[in-house]
């Protein structure tokens, strides 16, 4: 038996909406692989819940109007690694979601989810940060965009009003257009494990494949919530590719993570490896490209 | 209500819909979706589909399930009508201790009813949800291939095992385990399928503090409350001190504890015990409970124990029940006395001296290891860490017992049912008559059910209630209140000369047995005893001490001291070989024990006495290490196409026992039943490994009739005769030469009874597939079913019973070597095992695929415990990962991607039909194996578990 209070199921975005708005205090249960954990374990214990589980509308994978990847919220972990858009054009994210937990799991877990537990170590949230990805939010008042870099606001905390629910991911077209991606999960074992530093990077070569012309680096758990190492990015942009850019590409990094000391990993680990990642998938990127990164 | 399809059935279920959809489909009957984890989403135990996509049906609430579809394994086939899925996991061996063997058997269900032909990556997939602690994964890949070739062709083409003694047609032949069927179709088999409507619930209230006076507890307003029936303290529990090992009585070990006891020793130690009618009502008493605690000082480490001055664990008073020593008034007047200390028994002295949080100790040695090292050319010396490993069976310490026809009824899963009836009779004060235990099967045991750790405080619940009364270990109390395996820090001074021969070894074992001593001296005693007795070598030298601390308990663990031990020596001899410039498999070869060599060591390595000087019986080891280094290409280097990765290779000679010689006892009774058939009585415990099989195929082998016609019943005090239990590697040793001493003792019955009933001689009467005599002189023959329907008869002489006991000087040792290639990623310190060789000598291997299975098993839990697993403490002593997700243990993912084990033919002198034991030796080569080959891979030595990238990348200077 779960510990809540109340239990509300959804029957539609707007209802959810409206479910919302009559029950603040109420907290928002998607697929509940995370959430009915905490629950069990006493941490949201007792509170109301509204379910959204039942929206299918919020399930899928489309090329919206504006040719935005929009992957609705609910869309879970299984789902997103076997779909045709994500394997075209964003390969990189089915990859990571798919280093979540075994099938029971990755068939219950949803992107949405997993991006609004605010969870640094979350297998979606370097890739998300390093895509740009875009955060739709549905409320009262219709719909809201915000940048994923400014939904994630502390630890466990995101950009969700009393009255919005979480509608769905964008990947702009001038995110992925022609660009390559690659994350590395550093943890101490593979599957069902929570990552102790996560890194994603992806990269638009020169039609020549001898420059970069856009890099960026998504981390998670180097620091409390998802980050980009822009300090990183800022040096590579245009720069040509080789062994001795790369190299000081993935040094500058330490600009700009923070990771903390705790009893999974040192500091000192955290960022020796945040460096080594960044070298190793940026290489891996430029290999997709098509580009050589090695002499 | 809720409105949902079950297993192809529409059902509507009465429930509230915030219940776990599991919780629903008990209500349903569906029990094999089972739960391991506490609802964490690891274990994949209670897998089912939902709407033809697996889920954890812990995480799914059972209002989602409305309109749904839902399948449980239950469903696939019972254990009359196997599906093609079950039957192969049954064939493959991986059926074992089987507490989600159904799950397993859905998943692989599911998989190819999706994909008819799946690669060995989508079986990694699938399993990837689903831990397995027995038998390994690598033999779901066989499993998979047979079902693969049976779906296609009707049969299987792969072998599955390779089979031993072509003389005999049961043992040493691959055939299935006889509770598999029942195992893997989700039948009754554990503890909890037992379970009454009108049981009640217990839940302990445990300690926050890791060393504290309890002054006061008051239990007014959890009593007061409804549905309360009694909460049992320390100041109204029964008096009794005792332990919780299951070992034979005497025991080696202290008696230190009582059911609760008046001042806590560890964060989780018992502090009240609360009986009501639910769970619910049970959990919201315990929240209720007033207690005064004065906390003290505590220690969690060896080192801080050994501190001048340090806090004392045990201050009470000592006694001994045998060799008190003189000044003993004069000791107990130097404690404190203080009665809420309670007091530490010893049955007999082990060397102990509280004073000093020394639970026990043992010295000893042959030779003189002072002078073996000046004459060495080379000396190394170095201090290996073992971390705190906890066992993780799948299914946690549970206990059901009620009173029924006057008499205390006990369902336990244990590996010692009949030490467990011996402690609830000290803690109740019933006589053992009154008392039945009945070992279930057990869904996962590694030596953590070799302790009473939850059937004294639930009989004793039943006893002081009248009640039926159910106790279920959550995860976190498996790890903080159960048992673990002992943190130890192996000293080790070896000496050799430049021609590779070692002059003397050294260790000094200083062990955390925690707050108590169940097994105090016993475990690091094995890290000596089944270690030192690999070397030929004259001069050798041990001494041990073992710490009383305030860390959760530790206890038995598959392997015992072994692992600890193995891993320090074998370390040494590498880093010795090293320093002298000689190859490690020469130096190996080169000291190795032979059969015939005189163990002159063991003389101060009993169980707490003298311990027996014989000679190396049968020994396969000088060929594991052969096999295992041709194997495995010993003196080739290997290189990676990334520069980023080393490959290294290390491999490390490893030994246990069969039991313990002069100290384990077995008893079986057979008997011909009235239609010819054959029902074998036995004391043994079988814990999944297949030990009922083994006692099946040796009576199979001598009374000449197939398996299908002989039962084994065990593990049930009233129906068994008395057997020590199944631990220190004893099951086929002791209780198969048990049933062999039976069944030979029945054989002579029933050729007499055949004799005289033809008259003849008694002499020319032989046995005779399928369970008949023939007369050698007249030809004549009688079926057992016309020998025991005239014995029986109303003129008849009698039923054929035949009792069998079996006790033992001889000393029969498994052997082997395990093999380890890593890959070692200087940049990130990610170690890779990508080829492991288990290669062993285990005498005749009765049942060859299960043998495999548990070698696999081993194998893959102690690569855990070299490169993952570790409980760690904060600095008050709370275990900060007390859970699967964070504690890490290895999965499918871990596993070798080359992995083998292989079985070294010796037929044993001693062993049933030449057997010696199997599974717990496997432990015993992990850590040294994999050390060595990081080393070799990148230069470092790990001196302490786990290897950790971190501390390899802080070895190799990346890193502070």
């Amino acid at each position: 038996m779960y510990d809540m209070k109340a239990l509300y199921e959804a029957e539609s975005v707007q209802d959810a909406v409206r479910l919302r708005l009559e029950h603040p205090d109420a907290q928002i249960l998607a697929g509940g692989s995370d959430v009915l954990v905490q629950i069990r374990e006493g941490r949201r214990a007792g509170a109301e819940f509204i379910s959204i589980y039942m929206l299918d509308e919020l399930r899928g994978v489309s090329i919206d109007e504006e040719e935005n990847i929009r992957i609705g919220s609910l869309t879970s972990f299984s789902h997103i690694t076997k779909d045709p858009i994500i394997q075209k054009y964003i390969n990189v994210l089915g990859e990571a979601v798919d280093m979540v937990g075994g099938p029971q799991i990755r068939a219950i877990g949803t992107i949405g989810g997993n991006t609004c537990n605010g969870v640094t170590s979350a297998d979606s949230a370097s890739t998300l940060m390093a895509w740009d990805a875009v955060i739709e939010l549905t409320g009262s008042e219709g719909t809201r965009r915000v940048p994923i870099k400014d939904f994630y606001i502390k630890a466990k905390v995101v950009d969700i009003r009393p009255d919005e629910i979480q509608t769905a991911i964008l990947i702009p077209k001038e995110s992925y257009e022609n660009c390559f991606g690659h994350y590395i999960k550093y943890s101490m074992r593979n599957a069902l494990d929570i990552a102790t530093t996560g890194c994603s990077v992806n990269a638009v070569l020169s039609d020549d494949k001898k420059r970069f012309e856009r890099v960026r680096i998504g981390y998670g758990v180097a620091s409390p919530i998802p980050i980009r190492a822009y300090s990183a990015e800022e040096f590579i942009k245009g720069k040509e590719i080789n062994e001795e850019n790369i190299k000081e590409f993935a040094l500058t990094v330490l600009q700009d993570v923070n990771p903390r000391d705790s009893w999974r990993a040192g500091k000192a680990l955290r960022q020796h490896i945040s460096v080594v990642m960044a070298e190793r998938a940026l290489k891996e990127c430029v290999k997709l490209a098509g580009g050589e990164a090695d002499e | 209500m809720i409105n949902c399809t079950i297993n192809g059935k529409k059902r509507s279920i009465d429930i509230d819909p915030v219940k776990s959809l599991r919780e629903m489909l008990l209500k349903n009957g569906n029990f094999a979706v089972r739960d391991s984890d506490d609802a964490e989403g690891f274990c994949g135990s209670d897998t089912v589909l939902l709407d033809g996509t697996p889920v954890f049906a812990n995480l799914v609430l059972a209002g989602e399930a409305e309109g749904c579809e839902i399948v449980t394994p239950d469903s696939l086939g019972d254990s009359m009508h196997l599906t093609v899925v079950q039957q192969a996991l049954i064939d493959a061996g991986v059926v074992q201790s089987a507490y989600n063997a159904p799950a397993a058997a859905l998943l692989m269900t599911w998989l190819f009813d999706n994909n008819p032909d799946p690669s060995r990556e989508d079986v990694k997939d699938v399993l990837s949800g689903i831990f397995i602690r027995d038998a390994g994964y690598e033999q779901y890949y066989l499993a998979a291939k047979l079902i693969k070739e049976k779906l296609a062709t009707g049969e299987y083409k792969t072998e599955i095992a390779p089979e031993f003694r072509p003389q005999l047609k049961s043992v040493g032949k691959v055939m299935p385990k006889v509770d598999a069927p029942q195992l893997v179709s989700g039948e009754r088999a554990f503890v909890e399928d037992y379970v009454d409507d009108d049981t009640c619930y217990m839940v302990v209230l445990r300690s926050p503090y890791a060393h504290a006076y309890v002054n006061k507890i008051d239990t007014s307003k959890a009593e007061a409350l409804p549905g309360v029936i009694k909460v049992i303290t320390a100041y109204n529990c029964p008096d009794v001190t005792y332990m919780s090992a299951g070992q034979g009585e005497p025991e080696p070990s202290p008696h230190d504890r009582r059911l609760l006891n008046k001042k806590v020793r560890h964060v989780g130690d018992r502090v009240a015990a609360i009986v009501a009618e639910t769970l619910e009502e049970a959990i919201k008493a315990r929240d209720l409970i007033e207690v005064e605690y004065e906390p003290l000082d505590a220690v969690f480490t060896v080192e801080e124990a050994m501190a001048e001055g340090a806090p004392l664990v045990h201050n009470g008073r000592v006694q001994y029940n045998a060799g008190a020593p003189d000044d003993l008034d004069e000791y107990n007047a130097k404690l404190s006395g203080d009665e809420r200390e309670g007091k530490v028994v010893y049955q007999f002295p082990l060397h102990g001296d509280v004073l000093h949080n020394v639970a026990a100790a043992n010295h000893g040695g042959i030779g003189d290891v002072d002078k073996a090292f000046e004459e060495a050319d080379a000396v190394v010396e170095a201090t290996y860490q073992t971390s705190q490993i906890q066992h993780t069976p799948l299914e946690t310490h549970i206990c059901f017992s009620k009173l029924e026809n006057g008499r205390l009824i006990v369902y336990a899963s244990t590996q010692v049912p009949y030490h467990v009836r011996r402690i609830v009779s000290w803690v109740t004060g019933l006589p053992q008559n009154k008392i039945h235990v009945i070992k279930t099967r057990v869904g996962g045991g590694y030596g953590s059910k070799q302790d009473i750790l939850v059937e004294d405080l639930t009989a004793y619940a039943t006893f002081a209630t009248g009640r039926p009364v159910l106790y279920h270990n959550t995860r976190e109390e498996e790890f903080i209140a159960n048992s673990t395996r002992h943190p130890m820090r192996v000293h080790v001074k070896m000496g050799g000369k430049k021609d590779g021969s070692i002059t003397g070894i050294y260790m000094k074992v200083d062990a955390n047995t925690g707050p108590y001593g169940n097994h105090a001296l016993t475990v690091p005693m094995n890290s000596c005893s089944k270690t030192l007795p690999l070397f030929k070598c004259d001069n050798m030298k041990y001494d041990l001490t073992i710490y009383y601390t305030n860390t959760p308990p530790a206890g038995a663990y598959q392997g015992y001291g072994t692992p600890k031990g193995t891993y320090g020596l074998m370390m040494a001899m590498c880093e010795l070989a090293d320093k002298l410039g000689v190859d490690y498999k020469e130096m190996v070869l080169k000291n190795h024990v032979e059969e015939g060599y005189m163990l002159e060591i063991l003389k101060g390595l009993g169980e707490g006495r003298e311990g027996n000087v014989v000679p190396v019986g049968s020994c396969g080891l000088r060929e594991a290490v052969e096999k295992g280094c041709e194997m495995i290409e010993w003196g080739k280097r290997e290189e990676s196409d990334d520069p980023d990765w080393k490959i290294g290779k290390g491999f490390a000679m490893i030994m246990q026992g069969s039991g313990l010689p002069g100290l384990d006892h077995a008893n079986a009774i057979a008997k011909l039943e009235m239609d010819g058939s054959i029902i074998v009585l036995s004391g043994a415990a079988d814990i999944g490994t297949g030990l009922d099989t083994i006692i099946a195929k040796v009576a199979s082998d001598i009374l000449c009739v197939p398996v299908e016609r002989i039962t084994v019943i065990t593990g049930d005090t009233d129906s068994g005769a008395f057997d020590t239990g199944s631990y220190a590697s004893s099951g086929t040793f002791f209780s198969g030469n048990a049933a062999v001493v039976a069944s030979t003792k029945l054989k002579e019955m029933i050729l007499n009874e055949a004799a005289l009933q033809l008259g003849e001689d008694k002499d020319d009467m032989e046995l005779d597939w399928p369970g008949e005599v023939i007369s050698k002189k007249t030809g004549k023959k009688l079926s057992y079913y016309e020998i025991i329907h005239t014995a029986t008869s109303g003129t008849g002489r009698g039923h054929l019973i035949a009792p069998g006991s079996f006790t033992t000087a001889a000393s029969s040792v498994p052997y082997g070597a395990h093999f380890a290639q890593v890959a070692v990623n200087i940049k990130t310190g990610e170690v890779k095992v990508q080829k492991f060789y288990a290669v062993q000598d285990a005498g005749t291997p009765i049942n060859p695929e299960a043998a495999l299975c548990q070698m696999y098993g081993a194998s893959l839990k102690s690569i855990g415990h070299t490169l993952y697993e570790d409980m760690i403490l904060d600095e008050d002593g709370r275990c900060v990962n007390a859970n699967m997700t964070d504690y890490g243990v290895p999965m499918i993912s871990e596993q070798p991607d080359d992995f083998k084990a292989v079985l070294i033919d010796v037929d044993d002198p001693d062993g049933p039909f030449g057997a010696k034991s199997i599974s717990e030796i496997a432990c015993n080569g992990a850590a040294p194996a994999i050390g060595n080959a990081i080393h070799d891979a990148c230069g470092v030595w790990m001196r302490s578990w786990p290897m950790t990238p971190e501390k390899i990348l802080r070895e190799l200077g990346k890193i502070k």
